[in-house]
């Protein structure tokens, strides 16, 4: 996509100043004409083939897995990466012998909660501790910070132990409070967020009569939508890749989800490859749904200058 | 013009602004509480027991657990691993996202959505299947990776097999799941840039490197740092999927972290008192690297740069190059 | 608004931290008081007719795998006959046994059954309350119910005379051959190698003339577990674990067993990979032999259909001593503390290890059956060897298996884990000094076992 230059290169200048108009149009002295057109050429064509080889590696894994859960028990071992033939066996394992849909419901639910609790919490959070920040708030941000460097398979078997005691094994509850202990990480992105919009928008909308909780609902969250969209991304899919936990507080197969329910693939009678795969591909369904949808705040902030 | 970054204003002093505060902040920390310092106390006393969680008796060993630890031969050598992970992950979760950011950001459009969302796509697929995709394409005897590579002549490596080669091995495949993370994170940091300016930069006859250098790069300043230590936490969890799919800390330990030695104390040696040892010894040396980290980001800067001031130091930058304009002059 | 919520998390709260430190106060104390057992094998007649339910911990259980449909099959046929035994069933992933184990053990609510690995039964008896199976029915209840059983096997898993796991899904190394390869390399598949010097020269005859890998021998195993380890050793007269739960393996016959594992690698024969990738070179019809648990059979047999024609043949030999590989796979435990819990899970185990349990253990899932009888019986399995002719050489080393032993004390596990990380993979992969190897990493797990 080329830029706004090449199309009115004669516009006059953004800041409303009448300088004469041969620094602008005209060639720098010193350069030749034409060749900023050609160095912008090489700058588009080396911006795709950086982005491009990105592209290709980041690509790489997931294609082999998507052409390996069309290949046969046999062709899974195959040096030819396509599957020849082809074969929709696994599917069907994945989707009869397996309860694939179940287990997406149940962690889609599970993930879906864990983020809006996670952003319930972290965004009011975030936003006090850059608009009206406590005395204490150096204390509760160590507090905070902590909290992210404590191993989590540290916390599971007493996390394990309260809700057993609490009788919550096997229930939503169960499943999804004790994952409220990596809040943390989206109060310290969110409040980076928050400390970068401009205090004097808020500071405006206060001084117009609106209560703190008025201006983060009305004027703050709008302008954090993008932040949002990506914190909620990456809270999603922390949770949806959760595979300690849930196999401890979730082992039901009613209540299970798609993490340990793919370990099931790894049987003691040998791995499932196929299976496992076409199952793995059936479980991104959820998460590309939740991108589109999220990272769509995300990139319309691009399309729009900003800030106004 | 806006003036950006100057401090936000202290609660003034009546009884029920002062108390806004911990009512917004109330949730996060009871949970917080119960959820991460409760379970952390009971850690932490059990690091001084023996005691498997179903024996009987559990029998109190005093720092027994923490001695273990440290003679062992596995666990500082785990540390030293660590390390090594942390600074291999770096780059990839602060320069090479960034990168990808910024072209996608400069350019925006269709291609770039498209670019955005294939960029994305190692972080969809489940761990367990990421694993064993990579365990079939670096298969010494048949992978993908050793086929193509003898077609450019190169010869058969053992990548997680080799001692000398399997971290850095997961560190490259885990640095795919960072970086489409990341590119996602810069991405929300980018949406605050005002690209106005940037396109009167460019009409000016800024190149893109001067644009990049003198007004993206310092906007993403604290970007770069926050997710440079953020990646040291949350990065974890991928690199424990593939070490415990593909090498289950071998070869001769090579590939093995403070993580998983963690968890195999807990969950293949069921020595929940060492493994409660480990816990507390990995955060308290985490929290220090932290604070050290913390205390060199405010030495060097905290506040973001003003954005006119910046374009002040860009037009004085050309000025001195003879060039001139009107924009930036 | 905030504050009444406030209180209320706050009381939560509390009521959750304090939960937690009643429940770990509990859960020390509970256990320290309940140390004498009342155990008794007087079983009460009536116990087996009044409705009971009792829970089945399996990793079989849900998987989409032969392994599913064959426990799913048991379970039915259980229900047929004994209804009002109900059986709640619980999938678990394999590598997740123990410790789902540990942490129900933990919050009070084990399963009643379980099916734990034998390489994990020590840490098992450790860890967990098991009750031993023998002491459960009457002792003319078990006498009669073991009597068809391979005596052998029993006797090689009691633990100071009794049985406290009964065997149930039990594998032995074999060794696995491409009879294509073989013709190939002008080896005759009719005449496998039947000594490790064989192996050797049909390896590296398969390397030079079919333009394939040789053998692979699983000793370095994916889990990290010993029994092909302890299989090898055994065969060449020494042991891996000495008769008082101490290393042994630094003692000549297991330093020249692990050599000539070594002499595999090194001279070509062997390639120096990982098991997972020996797997999946032999399936891909790249390797010509591959020496691991028949219970991998159906997933080989499955991979190579159409590709090539798969063999089996027993577990080598060094030279003329016998071939003593030991078992893997898996053994019942009963953990339940209640009596008629107990007697119904007798009652399931009995059913599941009776002639009529291994049939369709052994035909739909292809563990061995461990009622020799049954082989020959044409009302059980003989029409399945008739036609499965793959499972048969381990069926005849069964009379042979030599016990899989387990290092003494709480931490035998990670003794296992020293043992093949640090001496098993250097010396067969790495070329490691063998002696040097064996004998730095003994004294080293003599220190591990003897930690508190």
């Amino acid at each position: 996509m080329s830029s706004a230059s090449e199309i009115a290169p004669a516009s006059p200048p953004r800041d409303g100043t009448s300088g004469p108009r041969d620094t602008v149009t005209g060639p720098s002295p010193g350069r030749r004409p034409g060749s900023r057109r050609a160095r912008r050429a090489v700058g588009t064509a080396g911006h795709h083939a950086f982005l491009l080889v990105a592209v290709a590696v980041m690509v790489l894994p997931v294609l082999w897995a998507l052409a390996t859960s069309f290949k046969t028990a046999g062709g899974v071992f195959d040096e030819n990466p396509l599957p020849l033939p082809p074969t929709l066996d696994n599917y069907r394992v994945a989707t009869q012998d397996f309860p694939v849909w179940r287990l997406l419901l149940n962690t889609t639910v599970m993930s879906a909660g864990v983020t809006l609790l996670q952003l319930l919490i972290a965004v009011p959070a975030a936003y006090a501790l850059v608009r009206f920040p406590p005395r204490a708030h150096r204390a509760v941000t160590a507090i905070v910070a902590i909290t992210l460097l404590v191993p989590p398979q540290s916390l599971v078997i007493p996390l394990f132990l309260m809700i057993s005691h609490l009788g919550w094994r096997n229930t939503l509850p169960g499943l999804i409070l004790p994952q409220l202990f990596g809040t943390g990480l989206a109060v310290i992105l969110l409040r980076d967020h928050v400390r970068a919009v401009s205090p004097t928008i808020l500071g405006a909308a206060a001084l117009d009569g609106a209560r703190p909780f008025e201006v983060l609902r009305l004027v703050l969250l709008p302008i954090l939508r993008p932040a949002l969209g990506a914190v909620s991304i990456l809270l999603f899919i922390t949770a949806w890749n959760e595979y300690l936990w849930p196999v401890l507080a979730a082992p039901d197969i009613d209540h299970a989800t798609i993490q340990p329910g793919l370990a099931f693939f790894l049987t003691q009678e040998g791995p499932e490859y196929g299976p496992l795969l076409a199952g793995s591909m059936l479980a991104t369904l959820p998460i590309v749904v939740v991108y589109f949808l999220a990272s769509r705040r995300v990139t319309d902030a691009f399309m729009h200058s900003g800030l106004r | 013009m806006e003036e950006r970054g100057t401090r936000h204003a202290p609660p003034v002093g009546r009884a029920r602004d002062r108390a806004r505060p911990w009512l917004y902040l109330s949730p996060l920390l009871v949970a917080l509480l119960v959820f991460v310092y409760g379970p952390l106390v009971f850690t932490g006393v059990l690091s001084f027991m023996s005691w498997n969680l179903t024996a009987p008796h559990p029998s109190w060993l005093g720092l027994a657990n923490y001695q273990r630890l440290v003679e062992a031969p596995q666990f500082p050598h785990a540390a030293r691993n660590t390390l090594l992970y942390a600074a291999g992950m770096l780059p990839f979760a602060t320069v090479v996202p960034m990168a990808l950011a910024i072209a996608l950001w400069k350019r925006p459009g269709r291609t770039s959505a498209v670019y955005r969302a294939l960029l994305f796509l190692p972080v969809v697929l489940a761990p367990v299947a990421s694993a064993i995709t990579w365990q079939f394409l670096l298969d010494p005897l048949s992978g993908l990776v050793n086929v193509v590579g003898s077609w450019f002549g190169f010869g058969p490596r053992n990548w997680l097999g080799d001692p000398s080669s399997a971290l850095w091995s997961i560190v490259l495949i885990t640095s795919l799941k960072v970086v489409a993370l990341n590119v996602l994170l810069f991405g929300a940091a980018l949406a605050n840039l005002e690209r106005g300016v940037i396109e009167a930069a460019r009409l000016d006859g800024a190149t893109e490197g001067e644009i990049t250098r003198h007004l993206v790069l310092p906007h993403l300043r604290r970007t770069i740092v926050l997710l440079g230590l953020l990646s040291l936490v949350v990065v974890w969890p991928w690199i424990f999927a593939n070490v415990a799919v593909l090498t289950q800390g071998g070869p001769d330990g090579s590939t093995d972290n403070v993580y998983y030695r963690l968890f195999t104390y807990a969950f293949t040696f069921f020595d929940a008192g060492t493994a409660s040892a480990a816990a507390v010894v990995i955060t308290a040396a985490l929290a220090v690297v932290l604070g050290l980290g913390l205390l060199g980001a405010r030495r060097t800067n905290g506040e973001p740069v003003p954005f006119t001031r910046r374009l002040v130091k860009v037009g004085a930058a050309r000025r001195r190059q003879g060039k001139r304009s009107s924009v930036l002059g | 608004m905030h504050r009444k919520s406030l209180a209320h998390r706050l009381r939560r709260s509390v009521t959750a931290a304090g939960a937690l430190v009643a429940a770990t106060a509990l859960a020390a104390v509970a256990a320290c008081g309940g140390s004498s057992r009342s155990d008794t094998a007087a079983a009460t007649a009536s116990a087996t007719d009044k409705p009971v339910t009792i829970s089945f911990l399996s990793y079989n259980y849900g998987t989409p795998d032969i392994g599913g449909q064959g426990t799913q099959a048991l379970l039915d046929a259980f229900k047929k006959e004994h209804p009002n035994i109900t059986v709640k069933p619980q999938g678990v992933a394999a590598a997740d046994v123990l410790t789902k184990l540990q942490t129900d053990t933990a919050a009070g609510d084990p399963p009643d059954v379980a099916q734990i690995g034998w390489s994990k039964m020590a840490a098992a008896y450790q860890l967990l309350p098991i009750v031993p199976v023998q002491d459960i029915p009457t002792k003319s209840d078990w006498d009669t119910s073991m009597a068809g059983f391979n005596q052998h096997l029993l006797s090689a898993v009691a633990v100071g005379g009794k049985v406290k796991a009964v065997p149930y899904t039990i594998s032995i190394p074999v060794i696995y051959y491409n009879a294509d390869l073989f013709k190939k390399a002008g080896l005759d598949p009719n005449k496998p190698p039947t000594t490790v010097d064989e192996v050797k020269a049909d390896a590296l005859a398969i390397k030079s003339k079919a333009d394939a890998e040789g053998a692979y021998f699983a000793v370095v195993d994916s889990g990290k577990s010993d029994y092909l380890t302890q299989s090898v050793i055994a065969s060449n007269g020494g042991k891996e674990i000495g008769s008082d739960g101490m290393p042994s393996f630094d003692q000549p016959a297991a330093v020249s067993a692990l050599s000539a594992m070594q002499d595999l690698t090194t001279s070509g024969a062997q390639p120096a990979i990982t098991a997972t990738s020996a797997v999946a070179a032999f399936a891909a019809g790249k390797l010509g032999m591959l020496v691991g648990s028949t219970a991998a059979l159906a997933s080989i047999k499955k991979a190579s259909t159409g590709k090539f024609e798969l063999r089996t043949t027993g577990f080598p030999s060094f030279g003329s001593k016998p071939a003593a590989p030991t078992y893997s796979g898996a053994g019942l435990a009963v953990l339940s503390k209640d009596k008629d819990k107990q007697q119904a899970a007798w009652e399931f185990i009995k059913f599941l290890t009776s002639a009529e349990g291994f049939t369709i253990i052994t035909s739909k899932i292809g563990y061995l059956p461990l009622r020799p009888e049954l082989a020959t019986d044409p009302k059980y399995l003989q029409p399945f060897f008739a036609s499965n002719k793959l499972l048969s050489p381990a069926l005849a080393q069964l009379d042979n298996v030599s016990p899989y032993r387990s290092f003494a004390g709480k931490n035998a596990s990670q003794a296992v884990v020293a043992l093949q990380d640090d001496a098993v993979e250097p010396i067969v992969l790495r070329g490691a000094d063998p002696a040097k190897t064996l004998s730095t990493v003994a004294s080293q797990v003599r220190s591990v076992l003897g930690q508190k």
